[in-house]
């Protein structure tokens, strides 16, 4: 046995080192103050996952985005209200055709890297993503010529006139103005460089991405000296690190604990209404449902509040149109009820008599498989059985598109300007219409909306566009949920924001 | 053999090739298997938000469109040289990412066996040479217990009780070893034991029947007979030969550990190789799928091989051939 002597002895070696430091305190994280000025503290905050890569214009996950966009500006940003806010551009001016947009760069703005931010990143950043043909791209269709006259100037060209050129330029960090070494070099997709508030300082795989204040960041220098994001999946993991002050922000938190956690007075809880829709399609190809009074039926039957308690423990709002109460965008739509008498006289109508609905959830969103048995017991007393599927994302995006399923629930997330989501989703020839809704009267609407420039004729457009869309079931609206994230009382002049936008430039961090 | 250098050198050589041979089957069948799973990756890229250009322009970007054939041999060739292609969802090359999660995989593996021996060893003897007593009762009901616990209960139990209540460990992340062996230690402890436990839990077991069956075999009779003392026919008959069969569980477990385990990993938050797969597995990232197989595959390997070698160095009566 002597032979084993030495393992033993090492383990027994590693677990008294371990018990040794449990009497410790944990390491609550002081500042590394690390590159940064005023030696500030670092703020630890809790994602929950890790993002896939860092190129802001490339990247499509939203962890991504949670770091991205602390690190990178766009040339426009939007505000508490989701309305659009200078950034890279202090201001800009429209030609009378409306075709021709200048915008005028902040002077003295700088990369992380020491170079210059100027009109030739904007052009360089918004051509890599049209030239790429990157996933966004098609926010430029309307873009004829992007042009820098001098180093403080943009020019854009466009080929109709576009209200929403300032939500397309400036809605998400995906269009984020990269810096054109960084890109060359292949090194942006693990160390971007941005003009942002913290600059990129290390990315450990699996654990955590460290941000540094940027001290020459145009809109002043952040007080605290970065920010430590830590991906931890787990919501309860994630809590524990919370109330024992490891981190100080998360947004990790399951909705069954928002009622416990509102008690607690170590931890402030900021829930907001998000911009995010939750919608149930039918699919316009198969029958009956391609009859207005079928798909209306539907819209009668199910239980709204019901969904709500079930997906989120009632923390979202009930909405029977995509816009939340709170964006300047809303209209308001009430017509229908829950009223299964309604829903039987509509089906009788439309000759229906019982049958089954194919409806295909996805357990990459959970809320899709509860809200769908919810609609199962909803349908039941109609005589509709409801089949539930379960397939993986990847299936689901393929049957989605090729049109194989008869119902399908999905969220449109981070939404700013009704062009967006109506066109894509509505318009006959929208990019995302899988339940092949077609209705010239609303292509029109969508069409004159997409150009009209008198921002209260355009309200005006989306709002009758809405209300037809609904009446006439195209998409039957759920509800917008809300935005769940936990701070402690440590960190102050945080803000929730509607689109799910997380910043941390603004913040501070007191004495515990 | 045991004093044969040329022994364990034929041995190894020999042992190197078999694998070779079992790697490249395992390349073969990966392959076929990440192609054969239903779901498009590069749908899955682009979400919700699909349009056909940026489609294929993604295609042409990943060389996700080049025939399967050109695709495996290219696969083949880079792996002989170490390089296992790209991951298609962060753009860096696979075997970077892998080795990134390689130390703190064998950190968990290593300090969970670790704590496992250490419980099961005492646990499975004491209870082995007391068969059919209250201690032996008592150690089979608490691995039985051990075994039925789902780890991520177990792991949230030691999260709440020693991070939440006591405050006396962080209730995730990692820190490398070479960085802050004090911060490793403190981190590695929680998500080590939540697994050592387990793990020791069916060792415990294992080493309880081995002692057991080693007990009531002949030579341990003849030596009580000679007059050796009971401690030196425990130590030197019973648990040395106790701890071949042992050994071949604590292989299994060890490579189980170290190829992943997801649930403990989640948990804590750990970066191990385990949390790699499953993101890699639902963005369909089929070269990081690939070259974590394989890795873990070689992982196997290597540590049969150990447990193999360990064997002929517990009892001399098994050879190397």
């Amino acid at each position: 046995m002597r032979r084993a002597a030495p393992l033993t002895a090492a383990v027994a070696g590693l677990a008294l080192l371990a018990a040794c430091s449990t009497g410790e305190p944990v390491d609550m994280g002081e500042g590394t103050g690390s590159g940064a000025e005023g030696g500030g503290q670092t703020l630890h905050v809790a994602i929950g996952g890790e993002p896939d890569q860092l190129d802001p214009n490339k990247t499509s996950s939203y962890f991504s985005f949670q770091v991205l966009e602390n690190v990178y500006d766009t040339l426009v940003e939007t505000d508490a209200n989701l309305e659009m806010q200078p950034a890279l551009a202090e201001s800009w001016d429209i030609s009378d055709d409306q075709l021709t947009w200048t915008f005028h760069l902040r002077e003295g703005v700088t990369f992380h890297d020491g170079s210059e931010f100027t009109s030739e990143d904007v052009v360089y950043s918004y051509n890599r993503i049209i030239d790429e043909e990157l996933s966004n791209a098609w926010k430029f269709t309307a873009i004829e010529d992007i042009a820098a006259p001098d180093d403080l100037t943009v020019e854009i060209t466009l080929s109709q006139p576009t209200p929403n050129l300032l939500s397309n330029l400036g809605g998400f960090k995906g269009m984020a103005i990269v810096d054109q070494a960084n890109v060359e070099s292949d090194e942006i997709t693990t160390a971007p460089v941005g003009t942002g508030p913290f600059s990129f300082e290390e990315w450990t795989s699996g654990d955590h991405i460290t941000l540094t204040a940027n001290p020459d960041y145009w809109g002043g220098a952040p007080e605290i000296a970065g920010v430590e994001f830590q991906f931890i999946s787990e919501p309860s993991t994630a809590l524990a690190a919370l109330q024992s002050g490891e981190v100080q922000w998360t947004d990790v938190i399951p909705p069954q604990q928002v009622e416990r956690l509102q008690g607690e007075d170590q931890i402030e809880l900021g829930v907001a209404p998000s911009s995010d829709y939750w919608y149930l399609a039918l699919n316009e190809a198969n029958e009956p449902w391609d009859d207005v009074r079928a798909r209306q039926a539907i819209a009668y039957a199910i239980d709204r509040e019901a969904i709500i308690q079930a997906v989120s423990y009632g923390n979202a709002a009930a909405n029977q149109l995509a816009i939340p109460e709170q964006s300047i965008w809303y209209s308001e739509y009430s017509t229908y009820s829950t009223d299964l008498d309604k829903a039987q006289e509509l089906l009788d109508e439309a000759g229906v008599t019982g049958g089954t609905i194919d409806f295909m959830a996805t357990t990459e969103y959970p809320e899709t498989v509860t809200a769908a048995q919810i609609i199962a017991s909803n349908l039941e007393p109609l005589g509709i059985d409801v089949e539930i599927r379960q397939p993986d994302f990847s299936t689901w995006l393929d049957e989605q598109n090729s049109g194989s399923f008869d119902l399908l629930m999905m969220g449109w997330l981070g939404n700013i300007d009704p062009d967006d989501f109506y066109y894509n989703q509505h318009h006959t020839d929208g990019t995302s219409n899988a339940q092949g809704y077609s209705n010239p009267e609303v292509d029109q609407l969508l069409e004159d909306a997409r150009t009209e420039t008198d921002q209260d004729a355009r309200y005006d457009l989306y709002a009758e566009a809405a209300t037809i869309i609904a009446d006439e079931a195209s998409y039957i609206y759920l509800y917008n949920p809300s935005v769940i994230q936990a701070w402690t009382p440590e960190l102050a002049g945080y803000e929730v924001m509607p689109d799910r936008a997380i910043r941390f430039r603004d913040v501070q961090l007191m004495e515990g | 053999m045991r004093g044969s250098p040329r022994a364990l050198l034929v041995f190894l050589g020999r042992r190197l090739v078999y694998s070779a041979v079992v790697l490249l089957g395992v390349m073969v069948v990966t392959f076929a298997i990440v192609q054969l799973v239903p779901g498009d990756p590069i749908r899955l890229a682009l979400g919700t938000r699909y349009n056909a250009e940026a489609y294929q322009a993604l295609l042409e970007a990943s060389g996700l469109d080049r025939p399967l054939p050109e695709q495996f041999f290219s696969y083949i060739a880079g792996a002989l040289t170490g390089d296992l292609g790209v991951s298609f969802r962060s753009g860096q090359p696979v075997t970077v990412l892998l080795l990134e999660r390689l130390p703190a995989t064998v950190s968990l593996a290593v300090v969970g066996i670790g704590l496992a021996l250490l419980i099961a060893l005492p646990a499975g003897i004491w209870a082995g040479l007391r068969e059919g007593r209250v201690a032996d009762a008592i150690v089979r009901v608490t691995s039985q217990f051990g075994v039925s616990v789902p780890d991520f209960w177990m792991g949230l139990l030691l999260i709440t009780l020693f991070s939440g209540i006591l405050g006396w460990l962080p209730s995730s992340g990692y820190t490398p070893l070479a960085e802050d062996p004090g911060g490793w230690a403190r981190q590695v402890v929680l998500p080590a034991l939540t697994v050592g436990l387990v793990a020791a839990a069916i060792l415990t077991r294992y080493v309880r029947a081995a002692v057991l069956e080693v007990a009531h075999s002949g030579f341990v009779r003849t030596a009580k007979s000679k007059g050796l003392s009971p401690k030196v026919v425990t130590m030197r008959h019973v648990v040395r030969n106790a701890l071949v069969p042992v050994l071949t569980i604590v292989g299994i477990q060890l490579a189980t550990i170290a190829s992943g385990v997801i649930v403990v990993e989640v948990v804590f938050a750990w970066p191990g190789l385990g949390r790699l797969v499953y993101e890699a597995v639902a963005a369909r990232d089929y070269a990081m799928i690939q070259g974590a197989v394989l890795l873990i595959a070689a992982m196997f390997l290597l540590i049969n091989l150990i447990v193999d070698v360990c064997y002929a160095l517990v009892d001399p009566r098994i050879r190397l051939s």
